[in-house]
């Protein structure tokens, strides 16, 4: 595992110049290109605030504009990464079959540079709040363990079902079902506060809050991320996360960054053969 | 020397799984399917290798399709795994296993040269400090800021040739790749692998271009079937891989004869031993002539082998050089003035050359027991292809036959040095000159 560790190392020259071939094919020839990438939130953002504050009126968030921005750009940034690391490995085998170089090189790319795109969107968000008269708090420190977080989550699963689609070539299919769940089951569009402690279903008292958050690390990111940004929906200012929940967050998120790796790791060898 | 690579009890096993489910909808149907017909075909692709390769060395590597020889390239470029058995190179491998394979045709040669460095492992300084040897090695100085997708394929080869051998590796994998560009870029890559081999570089080469292989590697190496059939000495393994090629595709048209005239009992008989399977030196039997023998055998001839220059027994031998026929006899009582003859004819039939000791005036008197009669050519003039020799022994005027065999003993012709590759002659002691009033040829 160490030197395969040191290996990824020696190999960081291929990692920044496929970011930035990525990158560079993203935004090609044109400044647009960067706003292309920051159309699609915004307008989901004017979507989602036109439905819950004009349509369904009765979620009664404040300000609801940088409520739900807030997690829409992390939300985009995971499920982006998620979706285009799937064909990370199968679409460059020309290379995987012709070429040694350590694999994950290939879907932890895609990640950071979706990461980048996330960062070149947060300024956008940063004025929203501004705008909105929401004070920027010393809380946003908390930001770059968060998104550290999330990367790790990120790649941990990009490395999980890049090799699965090497296997099982519909895994793209049944990940764009799992995404959009994913996206309903997590609160990013709703606040967290209005799921129910308790619930009664076939008999059981569920209590569905807490298995949101133990069930689904993306909910405690997005939370945590809203947290430093926002408030809660009650229209609080920026707050800390607390720390045994950020604790909790972090550990999860690297955990599976372990297990992804791990499972890669373990399957890399077949690629060259499989593809 | 050091050791760069070393290949233990190498095996690769390929399951040609039919059955394995390609996608998630396949695994849960196959949970409702009977497993009845779940045979799995697998073959092996390499079985057992061995050899080590120390630092420096020009290793060839040849074989028919399908021996192993670019499964034997992934396996030391780390693309694949080995089923079994250990891999241990050391030291930075470059493989120009296909050409611009990494190559992204939005960006320019200049960011593609930057790319595929860091494919292989190297850092931007470095690739920064070999770019402009790359650049002109590769003569895009003026397109190198282009998109590669503009590129002609010529242009885009010669750009992948100049950064693969330009990168300092230690070892170089080259696997067919020889036949790219033009005439003079070939000869340029060929200088280059030439000259990082006298730097000590650790160089393997597959081609199905013989040439090249006797004329860069000393050392050989022959996959057959995924097993290593010779590794030696250049000359010899590419000599021996060469009368086994021709003896495989003789027994393979002798198979198919058999097949259609199935009188011909001796065809028959070699077509059963057939199946490519034929050891190196039992299927080198003239296809068009079935062998034939007849005469009274008062006199009979034993054996008839091909001597080099050296007097090496040979079954494959060189153009232009030295060679001797020996007819082996063994007479049953004192013969008088006999005559040895030898015939060479081509295996479509053609028949080259004749002699016999009564046209060449060599007057034998008598002869009884056994003995040997040479028949030396100084300079092979056939090109090519193979052949095979029959020998007779009969009286003065021709009336009667001791003994004579027909096509009985075969033999190959391989070019070796020699340029000249057109007809079936090479004109021994040819030259040319010029006369002219300016020009002064060298």
């Amino acid at each position: 595992m160490l030197s395969s560790l040191r290996e990824l190392y020696q190999y960081r020259g291929l990692l920044a110049n496929l970011v930035i071939r990525d990158l560079k094919v993203r935004y090609k020839g044109s400044v647009l290109g960067f706003v292309w990438s920051l159309l699609n939130p915004l307008l989901l953002m004017l979507v989602f605030t036109t439905v819950f504050t004009v349509m369904v009126p009765n979620l009664a968030v404040p300000k609801y504009p940088v409520f739900v921005l807030s997690a829409l750009l992390p939300w985009n940034f995971f499920s982006s990464s998620v979706a285009s690391s799937i064909t990370s490995i199968v679409g460059n085998s020309h290379l995987v079959k012709k070429v040694y170089f350590p694999r994950e090189v290939l879907p932890i790319s895609v990640v950071i540079s979706s990461f980048v795109n996330l960062m070149l969107a947060f300024p956008v968000l940063i004025l929203f709040i501004v705008f909105s008269h929401i004070p920027l708090t010393i809380n946003l420190l908390y930001l770059p363990i968060i998104m550290l977080a999330q990367v790790a989550f990120t790649i941990g699963i990009a490395l999980i079902v890049s090799a699965l689609n090497v296997f099982f070539r519909d895994t793209g299919i049944i990940m764009e079902v799992v995404l959009q769940a994913w996206f309903f089951m997590t609160p990013v569009v709703y606040p967290l506060e209005m799921l129910p402690e308790w619930r009664l279903l076939w008999g059981i008292m569920v209590p569905v809050r807490r298995i949101t958050y133990i069930l689904n690390p993306m909910a405690s990111i997005i939370a945590s991320y809203r947290s430093v940004l926002y408030g809660n929906s009650y229209g609080a200012a920026p707050l800390a996360p607390a720390p045994d929940f950020l604790a909790r967050t972090v550990v999860t998120s690297l955990l599976v960054l372990v297990v992804g790796y791990w499972f890669f790791r373990r399957q890399n060898h077949r690629f060259g053969e499989e593809l | 020397m050091p050791i760069r690579i070393h290949v233990e009890r190498v095996s690769k096993f390929f399951a040609l799984h039919k059955d394995r489910p390609r996608s998630f909808q396949d695994a849960v149907l196959a949970l409702f399917r009977s497993k009845k017909h779940r045979e799995d075909e697998s073959f092996w692709a390499l079985r057992y290798i061995n050899f080590t390769v120390e630092s420096g060395e020009m290793l060839g590597i040849i074989g028919s399709n399908g021996s192993g020889k670019s499964t034997l390239f992934k396996l030391l470029s780390r693309i694949i795994n080995p089923s079994s058995g250990k891999v241990t190179v050391s030291g930075r491998v470059s493989a120009l296993l296909e050409l611009g394979a990494g190559f992204q045709p939005e960006l320019s040669g200049r960011e593609n040269i930057f790319l595929y460095g860091s494919v292989l492992g190297i850092s931007r300084e470095e690739m920064n400090a070999r770019l402009p040897e790359i650049i002109s090695f590769a003569e895009l100085e003026r397109f190198i800021d282009v998109p590669v997708k503009f590129y002609s394929s010529g242009m885009y080869v010669r750009l992948a040739f100049a950064v693969a051998i330009n990168v300092q590796a230690e070892i170089l994998l080259i696997d067919e790749v020889l036949a790219v560009g033009d005439r003079a870029f070939q000869d340029k890559c060929l200088d280059r692998i030439a000259s990082l081999h006298h730097q000590g570089v650790t160089i393997l080469l597959i081609s199905h271009d013989l040439d090249s292989i006797r004329r860069l590697c000393s050392r050989v190496i022959w996959l057959n079937k995924g097993e290593v059939r010779m590794d030696g000495p250049a000359n010899q393994v590419v000599n021996e891989y060469l009368a086994f090629v021709y003896a495989t595709e003789e027994a393979k048209a002798l198979n198919k004869k058999a097949v259609n005239q199935s009188q011909d009992s001796a065809a028959g008989l070699l077509a059963e031993a057939d199946d490519a399977e034929l050891p190196v030196d039992a299927g080198l039997v003239d296809s068009h002539h079935a062998t034939k023998r007849w005469g009274s055998r008062e006199a009979e001839i034993t054996d008839v082998v091909l001597l080099d220059e050296q007097g090496n027994e040979r079954l494959t031998v060189t153009t232009g050089e030295p060679l001797t026929i020996v007819i082996r006899y063994q007479a049953h009582q004192t013969i008088e003035n006999p005559v040895f003859g030898v015939l060479i004819v081509r295996n479509d039939g053609i028949l080259m050359s004749g002699s016999n000791t009564s046209m060449a005036h060599y007057q034998l008197d008598t002869i009884s027991g056994a003995g040997e009669v040479h028949y030396h050519i100084a300079k092979l003039p056939l090109l090519e292809g193979r052949f095979s020799i029959t020998a007779a022994i009969h009286n003065q005027d021709e009336t009667k036959v001791y003994d004579y065999h027909q096509s009985s003993y075969p033999f190959s012709v391989h070019l070796g040095d020699v340029r000249e590759r057109y007809g079936m002659l090479y004109m021994t002691d040819a030259h040319w000159s010029h006369c002219g009033s300016d020009v002064h040829a060298q």
